[in-house]
């Protein structure tokens, strides 16, 4: 579906963005997970067609895709983080775009299904202005301006962010459904990492517009503390410490991957790092039925690769602390 | 006091007998001002919103330019249309002085700067989300142009009502080009000022409730037009 290459994109000289491949297929759902200000809603825009790259392509099914573009303009469109509702009513909100492509075929149906699709029933909301809708009922108006489109791909960027969870519920079922009912590609920027790991085909993680992994390593922000046996560290609130090799600056920021679960410390490795921790949460990866714990190390949270029998052997639930273990030779820096 | 009051009385009866010469100044002035408010929307509108909506070099310079002129006295106006439009002017050719179309340019250059600059404020304030909105949704340039136009339709319709009234109010311009003739080119404001000077307080008055009608439609539909915004 997309296919891009060398893409760079700066706001103000600053870069925002740098990718140097990607392909994204067709049907598919692709999480984009990272810290705010990591280039997601970047790469999300310009995936839209929304704003032009500063440098490389955005391939879009073979074609050289551009802002404006016929070929690709009426295929893509994007629900941004904070989505403006325009100064009418909601029936007008969700007919626009139907509007722009000249479908004024039987308008009102394609109204209540799109409305019903997101659990807002036509004959009660259609006729509402813009102004007299709640925050999450404004987000689900704008979710079913998109979906009224059948769109080939749908950008999400935190569609879930600044809503209940009876909304948040709607937006996630209806995205879900636009894929198995339409063959849409979703494009998913959120911080609801348990989401992403459940509805996604791929998850890229972002961290100062780059892309540099799958979104299931633990980053590890500066500034690092050389001890005086040599070592460097980080100070956790609870008195533990993280220990890396020499970061290549003091406020470098570490990439921990490859964490596990120790069970036996009888054969301890000079090299592997021990650290207690609590669980916090668990989540299934639907792609390769691992589970994802993630583990808070004072204040800090971990994410960790288990096995499901992992799971069961060590009765590891919310709550339990375990032990997290991982190789001093598998720190990445960026 | 008593001339006031008799005043007041007469200016009900001109207004409700339908007197002649009281209509014809209702008349021209409806007529000069929708001449001059067409074009100045005309004009303005597509001005004031390049001025709010794209970002170049020397914008803000404009912009103060702009908001100068809103300030432009109507006397001031008044004397280079004139200048333009006499014999010995420039534009004298087409003989303009003192007719309908002479004062509609005096008053279209009055209401110029203040459509552009209350367009460009509509504009500026505008969500900057807006414009995502509407690409994502698929329009294409001139969609999103006039989109655009219609998010902000009550900034720029406050914008122009505004500009409506500073136009029928005034009286410079009216008096200087267009002379003040009776039938003719008598204004509202022009015909008060005359009919004053008489000391025919009735006619005044009631051409002056006209123009206070006139003032509190404006201003009520300004502050309808804010609440909407």
């Amino acid at each position: 579906m997309y296919n891009i290459k060398s893409l760079t994109h700066s706001y103000n000289d600053q870069p925002a963005l740098d990718i140097n491949r990607l392909e994204i297929e067709g049907s598919s759902i692709v999480g984009l997970a990272g810290p705010n200000g990591s280039g997601k809603s970047t790469l999300l825009r310009l995936l839209g067609l929304i704003e032009r790259p500063t440098s490389g392509q955005i391939y879009f099914n073979g074609r050289l895709a551009e802002p404006f573009s016929d070929d690709t303009r009426f295929q893509v469109t994007l629900l941004p983080q904070e989505p403006l509702l325009m100064k009418r009513s909601v029936f007008g909100n969700v007919s626009y775009g139907l509007k722009l492509r000249g479908d004024r075929h039987a308008l009102s149906d394609q109204v209540t299904e799109a409305l019903s699709l997101v659990g807002l029933a036509s004959e009660e909301f259609s006729r509402r202005p813009w102004y007299a809708l709640s925050g999450g009922e404004a987000q689900r108006v704008a979710m079913a301006a998109r979906l009224a489109l059948k769109p080939k791909v749908l950008l999400l960027d935190e569609p879930t962010a600044n809503v209940d969870a009876t909304s948040a519920q709607m937006i996630k079922e209806a995205a879900i459904r636009a894929r198995r009912d339409w063959g849409t590609t979703l494009v998913v920027a959120s911080h609801d990492r348990q989401w992403l790991y459940e509805v996604c085909d791929n998850i890229l993680h972002f961290f100062r517009g780059k892309i540099f992994g799958t979104g299931r390593e633990t980053i590890v922000f500066g500034p690092w503390q050389k001890s005086e046996t040599g070592t460097w560290t980080k100070q956790l609130s609870d008195d533990q410490k993280i220990r890396v090799p020499e970061p290549p600056h003091g406020d470098a920021v570490a990439i921990i991957d490859a964490l596990s679960v120790k069970e036996d410390h009888s054969q301890k490795n000079p090299h592997d790092v021990s650290l207690q921790g609590t669980v916090s949460q668990l989540s299934l990866d639907k792609n390769t039925n691992q589970v994802f714990a993630t583990v808070i190390v004072g204040n800090h949270p971990f994410t960790l690769g288990l096995a499901y029998q992992q799971v069961q052997a060590g009765s590891i639930l919310p709550g339990k602390t375990i032990s997290v273990q991982y190789n001093l030779n598998l720190v990445k820096w960026i | 006091m008593d001339f006031i009051l008799d005043g007041f009385f007469k200016a009900i009866h001109l207004l409700f007998t339908g007197n002649a010469e009281t209509y014809s100044a209702i008349i021209t002035t409806v007529k000069v001002s929708g001449y001059s408010i067409g074009c100045s929307l005309l004009i303005g509108i597509p001005l004031g919103f390049c001025l709010g909506y794209f970002d170049f070099s020397g914008k803000k310079s404009v912009r103060t330019v702009v908001d100068t002129l809103m300030a432009l006295p109507t006397v001031f106006i008044g004397l280079l249309v004139y200048a333009f439009l006499t014999q010995r002017g420039p534009l004298g050719d087409f003989g303009l002085l003192f007719t309908l179309p002479g004062i509609a340019i005096g008053q279209t250059i009055l209401a110029l700067p203040i459509v552009i600059g209350l367009s460009a404020t509509a504009v500026e304030s505008m969500d900057k989300k807006l414009r995502i909105t509407i690409m994502s949704m698929g329009a294409n340039r001139q969609q999103l142009f006039l989109s655009t136009l219609w998010e902000c339709r009550h900034g720029i319709s406050a914008g122009a009502i505004a500009a409506y009234g500073r136009v029928m109010t005034e009286v410079g311009i009216s008096m200087m080009v267009g002379g003040n003739i009776k039938w003719h080119t008598r204004t509202i404001t022009t015909a008060i000022a005359l009919e004053t000077n008489k000391g025919q307080f009735g006619m005044g008055v009631a051409l002056g409730l006209v123009l206070l009608t006139i003032a509190f439609c404006v201003s009520l539909s300004v502050s309808f037009l804010r609440r909407k915004t």
